[in-house]
């Protein structure tokens, strides 16, 4: 008798324990949505809130993520020169800082030193990795400054029309559509070119964005909209000039980049002028401007791996006023009228062993990394690897609500058309005309929560 | 008997009662919600206006001063226009320790304060025919434009410059370069200080009616995180990086000697905005009304960092080789202040700034 009791004393202490151990999925309310890089999340919201390492990097790590932070600032000057030596011929910018201002995004201007434009170039047809088509005497992309003595490819000039758009409500909006006249070309510029602007993003947070599993994206993708739902979702793959391989892009405005070295290497050749272990030779190689230098890599390897590490390595802004009711109805009525179909809120990224703090994090950066047709309005009309001249990379949305206090005054979208998250939303088409649509049949009221809880990221 | 200890237990609960009257505790945060925006208002006149409206009195004293030795090369209007250049530094470098609104926003920091020199592009822009005007000045890249290529010409490398060698295209140059600044100056000073932008007011009105900063803690987490950042730039940047890479060529404002007191403005600049300036209320006032040894402790650090820099007697590119624990004793107060600042001044902003 008193074996039974032992053995059924055991058994019930057995299943007590298994039943304690049983929930499988922590409650969604036990998290705290503030966190929206996890644990890689920073509490400022002043104009240096992209601007903070992680918490609780090794000494070692902090070491290197404090050189990178000084080399993203560091403004190159002409070769020869006892430091920063390299800038150019030609060239787009003299330092990261100089587009990504306070590590975010820039001002819409092209060929000043204050612009955080750029505009790729190619002509038709596909490079041997499937890439765009180079343009002969341009490459890739347009440098709209140069050296002293030397001459900018071209000058572009911006211009916008005013487009009025009214609510059903009666409410009115006026967006901007800007045109791009490509002139002052160095030497003639290729039949049928095709040219694509880019205003430099925000570099914070892209370790997490790095990190998450390729099979996690691949999970996203609906590339024949077996669901219904309007929205396809494809994911860009492109080559790796540093693995010197195909992978899946998910930096870029196309997601035309594998990863953060290879942005950075790719920034540092295209838009300075300064080479490096990745990019060997002059944006300028082969053309009337290029310096003669055999000075190439301009870019010590260590400083180009402090820069990516530094990248890598930048924390995600803490969302503000999560709890007040009116930014919750707005957080409702966003995976309401299916904004969530491509701005994905929470990805859980992979594991790194490397890195604790971006290794198997909770985010939320409102974003599948994935392309979709976003519509003829925001068209470029250049193809880059798998995307067509339609398509974008889903923008990552955490962040956004700060951009006021990082840029002082905002810009939105590929190209900065949009001067407010609004502008930014009834811009989008393609896949996203159903979720616009709903938007602009919400009232106003409901518009104003649905943007204010996009501020609030 | 009873009722009698009853009755005077009563009373003097009512006696304890009135002593925590509610109309105390309002008042006293009522004084401190007036404390705060004193700070805010003498701030944004003595510290940020005074300091925009004196870079541009000193931009148009140092474009005189280049006229008069353009005009008059002798060494003793070189001497002049060395002064005038250094006297805008300090002016210069301590308002970087307020590096939030237009100055950052428009870009007028590394419009004026670009480094390293391009020599090589200053050599090809001298012997152009380039009318350098300040139009094209202008359209020059940030290494040919604000102090340092004026340093350049009118120091020298090591200060040994001579009145007597300045060519006319290094006078044309100079002069253009300060009336760019001064340009620079005087839309900075503006942008503060009148329409459309008038930041000044933003800034005063914050937590009531600003469209830049909708409380108060913002704006003042703001002028905490702009403390820190000065202290981060130079402990971390302006000194360190020379002194770990023993390189005295990459050294700031080399030319002109003038690298230890520049960075000692820098942390002037924080002093003016936690102490105040002309008898305003400064950071101080708020700490000191909450926490007095908070106070104390910043108080002290401060001018542990400010005195640091009396012990580096050699010219900076000398000290990173040859006083180097007087300098590595800088680096250690500066990052003492801004652990502090970082750790213990923004937090009580957060907790007591709760508007």
């Amino acid at each position: 008798m008193k074996k039974w009791r032992v053995i059924i004393g055991l058994v019930l202490v057995v299943a007590v324990f298994i039943r304690c151990n049983k929930v499988s999925v922590f409650a969604e309310s036990g998290y705290d949505n503030r966190l929206s890089g996890g644990i890689a999340t920073v509490f400022d919201e002043t104009s240096k809130a992209f601007s903070h390492v992680i918490e609780g990097l090794t000494a070692r790590d902090a070491a290197v993520h404090q050189t990178g932070d000084k080399a993203f600032e560091q403004t190159f000057v002409t070769a020869p020169a006892p430091v920063n030596s390299g800038l150019g011929p030609v060239f787009n910018n003299v330092s990261c800082i100089s587009c990504h201002h306070n590590d975010g995004k820039g001002t819409p201007t092209a060929g000043f030193i204050t612009s955080s434009l750029l505009f790729r170039i190619s002509i038709a047809g596909t490079d041997a990795h499937g890439g765009p088509m180079p343009a002969e005497g341009f490459g890739g992309q347009l440098q709209d400054l140069a050296i002293f003595g030397r001459q900018p490819e071209v000058k572009v000039n911006i211009s916008y029309t005013n487009l009025p758009f009214t609510y059903p409500d009666g409410n009115q909006v006026v967006l901007r559509q800007p045109a791009y006249q490509v002139t002052n070309a160095y030497r003639l510029l290729p039949a049928g070119y095709m040219i694509s602007p880019r205003l430099a993003p925000p570099v914070f947070g892209l370790g997490l964005l790095e990190n998450i599993p390729e099979a996690t994206l691949l999970a996203f993708t609906d590339i024949n909209d077996a669901n219904g739902d309007g929205i396809s979702g494809k994911a860009n793959y492109v080559f790796n000039a540093h693995t010197n391989s195909m992978q899946i892009g998910r930096f870029g405005l196309k997601a035309n980049t594998a990863d953060i070295l290879t942005q950075a290497a790719g920034a540092y050749q295209q838009d300075m002028g300064i080479t490096n272990y990745v990019f060997k030779q002059e944006s300028s190689y082969s053309q009337l401007q290029h310096d003669g230098l055999s000075d190439d890599p301009e870019l010590a390897d260590s400083l180009l791996n402090a820069v990516a590490f530094y990248i890598k390595t930048l924390a995600v802004p803490a969302r503000r006023n999560v709890t007040d009711a009116g930014i919750k109805k707005g957080e409702y009525l966003f995976q309401q009228i299916n904004c969530t179909g491509c701005h994905i809120a929470t990805i859980q990224t992979g594991v790194n062993i490397g890195l604790p703090q971006i290794s198997n994090q909770r985010i939320h950066p409102y974003t599948d990394l994935l392309l979709h047709d976003m519509g003829e309005g925001l068209a470029d009309n250049r193809p880059d690897y798998l995307a067509t001249g339609s398509e974008w990379r889903t923008a990552p949305l955490w962040g956004i609500g700060l951009f006021e206090k990082t840029n002082g005054i905002p810009f939105y979208l590929h190209d900065g058309r949009a001067r407010t998250i609004e502008e930014a939303i009834l811009w989008h088409g393609g896949e996203a005309t159903a979720a616009k649509e709903q938007f602009i049949n919400l009232s106003q009221a409901d518009r104003n929560c649905l943007i204010n809880f996009i501020k609030s990221l | 008997m009873h009722k009698f200890i009853f009755l005077v237990g009563a009373i003097s609960s009512l006696l304890f009662l009135s002593c925590n009257k509610a109309p105390a505790t309002i008042s006293a945060s009522t004084d401190f919600s007036t404390l705060e925006q004193s700070v805010i208002t003498d701030f944004t006149n003595n510290i940020a206006l005074n300091a925009y409206l004196q870079l541009s009195v000193n931009a148009t004293q140092l474009n005189t001063a280049l006229l008069n030795l353009s005009n008059n090369s002798t060494d003793a209007n070189l001497l002049a226009a060395q002064t005038a250049w250094k006297n805008m530094r300090a002016v210069w470098e301590q308002s970087e320790s307020h590096l939030f609104g237009p100055v950052e926003d428009n870009d007028y920091d590394p419009n004026m304060d670009t480094w390293p020199t391009d020599y090589v592009q200053m050599d090809s822009v001298l012997s152009s025919n380039n009318a350098l005007t300040v139009q094209d000045i202008q359209g020059f890249t940030l290494s040919l434009r604000g102090f340092h290529p004026i340093e350049y010409i009118i120091f020298g490398e090591h200060g040994s410059r001579t009145a007597a060698e300045l060519n006319s295209r290094q006078k044309t140059y100079m002069i253009s370069l300060s009336a760019d600044i001064n340009t620079s100056c005087n839309d900075l000073y503006l942008s503060w200080a009148s329409a459309p932008v008038n930041f000044a007011q933003q800034v005063i009105t914050a937590g009531n009616g600003s469209t830049k900063y909708a409380k108060r803690q913002e704006l003042l987490l703001a002028i905490t995180e702009g403390m820190a950042g000065i202290c981060e730039e130079v402990g971390e940047g302006k000194i360190q990086e020379p002194f770990d890479a023993r390189n005295p060529a990459i050294v700031e404002s080399p030319y002109s000697g003038n690298s230890t007191a520049d960075f000692k403005n820098n942390i002037i600049g924080i002093s003016n905005v936690y102490m105040g300036l002309n008898g305003g209320k400064g950071l101080k006032d708020l700490v000191a009304a909450k926490n007095k040894s908070l106070d104390n402790t910043i108080q002290a650090q401060i001018t542990a960092a400010i005195n640091s820099f009396d012990n580096i007697t050699l010219p900076f590119e000398e000290a990173i080789l040859n006083q180097r624990v007087q300098v590595q004793q800088t680096m250690d107060a500066l990052a003492i202040l801004k652990e502090t600042i970082e750790t213990q001044l923004r937090p009580f902003i957060v907790q007591y700034i709760t508007d």
